[in-house]
């Protein structure tokens, strides 16, 4: 099962350009569409520094800090699902579909439970709500699961068909674990976690786009050096060590920066399923066998991704919006099955 | 073998009726369940604790012949009600009559449940080329739709407000407070699915061979597949209004019972029964008691119990990963 065995069409020129452009397209698409109509001379006043306080607030409180830390949390979903799909040579790999997005889940709910629950149970006071411990709590839970990953990759010296299954069913496991905490601990403040679960962007601020932004600089900043390693790791261990490759090294630093981008992303923005899974798989549609472009393009279309569904979530649900989690799923999933029927 | 099982189910059972909030001494819990004097003690027994055990022990034993019965058909260890998305698409539709049609009787879930886990059924087969797949194929594809029907409840969740705690607490598996209603209300469609199963096991013990094999021994396929496929659903949809997802369960009993080598088809379907309600019996007695006074889901418990097995059977290498056979 060749990663790249997707198309066999030649890569165009233009792809990466267009794609770019889609980006900033979907960018200026959602600074200006929302709730609230806000015209476009307005957005540009407000960008030049003057417009009125309300338009600015909308914009540059609420609209520009959640696009931007959708933008980098779909960077690193994205580029998470294709560094782990290529390292398992296995095309259905993806961080939040084995452990990881479960991980975070429940460390976030054991640290909701002892910093808003345990302290003042069952009290209607607007407790408040340590929310930019959040994202560290996610990406701490995130990257200990990648670490059992990690332990049965090589412990149990296992094949990469056996790690995806293995990471389903501790996924299955933690993900059971943490909905039982949240239905155990009571009515309390449910809707917190829930909205959280179900991966979301909503009330993104500032700071959770400053936390992503190290992992997405570092997660990027990697790629150079493990470039080539990558491109080898796509073969067998046999076959990657006849080209010199000390295997063991590459392949765990290359499951760190997976584990480390996708667990901080879900720390900040919640379980977002499936960008990590179809995006790759997108990006090597369109991009053919040409590994740097494949590569590129995943980073690209992940921000589109989540630029766009969020952007659909905000606009279908009006004021109460669709979390964007729900709309990656109820998108991705048919595209994932069109692939599993289409896979040999 | 299952005499020994069964036996170990009912005294989990009677053990599990003495503790809980108030702690009952074996001669109490004897006397009130043998004599029912309308006192506390009695009232403890009968409608608390004794039906929820009960029906701990019938969903288990239904879910272990759904989990059975879909390993057979598929031919893949791997399969049970939660992995091949039947749970989610039980759980999904009910949440939304639940939600958003509250006038619909809640008699009529398991129907609902019915439906909506044959559908979720269908798409995970279409996916897994009918079983002919491999493994991964199954895992994945039922992964997809259990996540696809999941963003939906979870959405429905959201737009459900206050109704939510209630919701969450059903979704995460578990038997608190259920009746004899409840018990009722099941029990039907567990005991179609392992009447059927055991009725049907001349045909089942050919399906295991292989779809040749038991075309060639004069299976008609495509009338048996669907009932069986019917009957491994049966009980997850009388189960799930009821208690909720109870994962696992439906994966690891047919194992277990694998392990003990039965002595025929019949024998291991009824002891993967026996086994699914010495399972869940024990986990729901572990989940009340575990933290008395709060509970636990019973969920947590048997996800527990399950996942530790699901890793040994992948790492143990008992699963071919080219689909052909076990």
């Amino acid at each position: 099962m060749t990663a790249s065995a997707t198309s066999t069409t030649p890569a165009k020129r233009w792809i990466l350009p267009v794609s770019m452009a889609l980006v900033v397209a979907s960018f200026l698409a959602a600074v200006l569409l929302g709730v609230v109509d806000i015209p476009a001379r307005d957005v540009i006043a407000v960008f030049s520094g003057h417009g009125s306080p309300e338009a600015k607030s909308i914009i540059l409180d609420l609209r520009l800090p959640r696009i931007a830390t959708g933008i980098l949390a779909g960077i690193q979903f994205a580029l998470a699902g294709y560094l782990l799909q290529t390292i398992t040579r296995n095309p259905l790999a993806d961080p939040s579909l084995m452990g990881v997005s479960q991980g975070a889940t429940l460390t976030v709910t054991i640290f909701l439970l002892f910093t808003v629950y345990i302290f003042n149970p069952g009290s209607n006071t607007v407790a408040e709500l340590p929310i930019a411990w959040l994202p560290a709590a996610g990406a701490v839970g995130g990257m200990a699961a990648g670490g059992i990953i990690y332990l049965m990759a090589f412990r149990l010296e296992l094949s990469p068909l056996r790690i995806t299954l293995c990471g389903i069913a501790i996924g299955a496991v933690l993900h059971a674990l943490a909905i039982g905490l949240i239905a155990g601990w009571g009515s309390a403040r449910i809707e917190i976690i829930l909205e959280w679960l179900s991966g979301s962007l909503y009330a993104r601020t500032w700071d959770h786009a400053l936390f992503l932004l190290p992992f997405t600089v570092a997660g990027l900043a990697v790629l150079p050096v493990i470039y080539r390693p990558l491109s080898i790791l796509q073969f067998d261990p046999v076959v990657a060590r006849s080209f010199g490759l000390s295997y063991r090294k590459q392949f765990s630093l290359v499951l760190l920066v997976s584990c480390a981008l996708a667990a901080s992303a879900v720390g900040a923005v919640g379980p977002i399923v499936f960008i990590g899974l179809v995006v790759p798989h997108l990006a090597r549609f369109l991009g053919g066998r040409r590994f740097s472009l494949v590569l590129s393009l995943t980073i690209v279309l992940g921000a589109v991704t989540v630029t766009l569904g969020d952007l659909v979530g905000r606009l279908i649900g009006g004021a109460e919006e669709v979390p964007i989690g729900v709309v990656t799923a109820i998108l991705g999933v048919p595209v994932l099955i069109a692939l599993l029927r289409k896979l040999p | 073998m299952i005499t020994f099982i069964a036996i170990t189910a009912v005294a989990v059972i009677c053990v599990g009726l003495l503790p809980g909030a108030k702690m009952l001494s074996v001669g109490t819990a004897l006397r009130a369940l043998i004599e029912p004097d309308g006192k506390i003690d009695s009232i403890l027994v009968w409608t608390l604790r004794l039906p929820r055990s009960l029906a701990a022990a019938v969903a288990g034993a239904g879910l272990a012949v759904s989990g059975y019965l879909l390993q057979t058909l598929t031919r893949n260890p791997l399969a049970d009600p939660g992995i091949t998305g039947v749970t989610a698409g039980a759980i999904a539709p009910i949440v939304v009559f639940f939600v958003f049609v509250p006038s619909f009787s809640s008699a009529y879930y398991p129907l609902v449940g019915l439906l909506g886990g044959t559908a979720a059924a269908l798409v995970t087969f279409w996916v897994a080329r009918g079983g002919n797949g491999r493994p991964l194929h199954l895992a994945l594809g039922g992964l997809s739709v259990s996540l696809f029907l999941g963003a939906i409840t979870i959405y429905v969740l959201l737009r459900a407000g206050p109704q939510s705690t209630a919701l969450l607490f059903w979704i995460s598996g578990g038997f608190s407070g259920r009746t004899w209603s409840h018990l009722a209300l099941m029990l039907p469609w567990v005991i179609v699915a392992v009447a059927g199963a055991l009725v049907l096991h001349r045909v089942i013990s050919m399906f295991s061979l292989s779809d040749h094999a038991a075309a060639g021994m004069g299976v008609h396929l495509r009338l048996w597949k669907p009932v069986l496929l019917i009957l491994a659903i049966c009980p997850v949809a009388g189960v799930a209004p009821v208690a909720g997802p109870v994962a696992f369960v439906g994966l690891a009993a047919p194992h277990i019972a694998r392990l003990l080598r039965p002595a025929g088809t019949i024998w291991e379907i009824g002891i993967t029964a026996a086994i699914g309600a010495l399972i869940v019996t024990t986990a729901d007695v572990i989940a009340r008691t575990a933290a008395i006074p709060k509970e636990l889901p019973v969920g947590i418990m048997t996800a527990l119990l399950g996942g530790p097995i699901f890793v040994y059977l992948i790492q143990r290498g008992r699963l071919d990963f080219r689909g052909d056979a076990t």
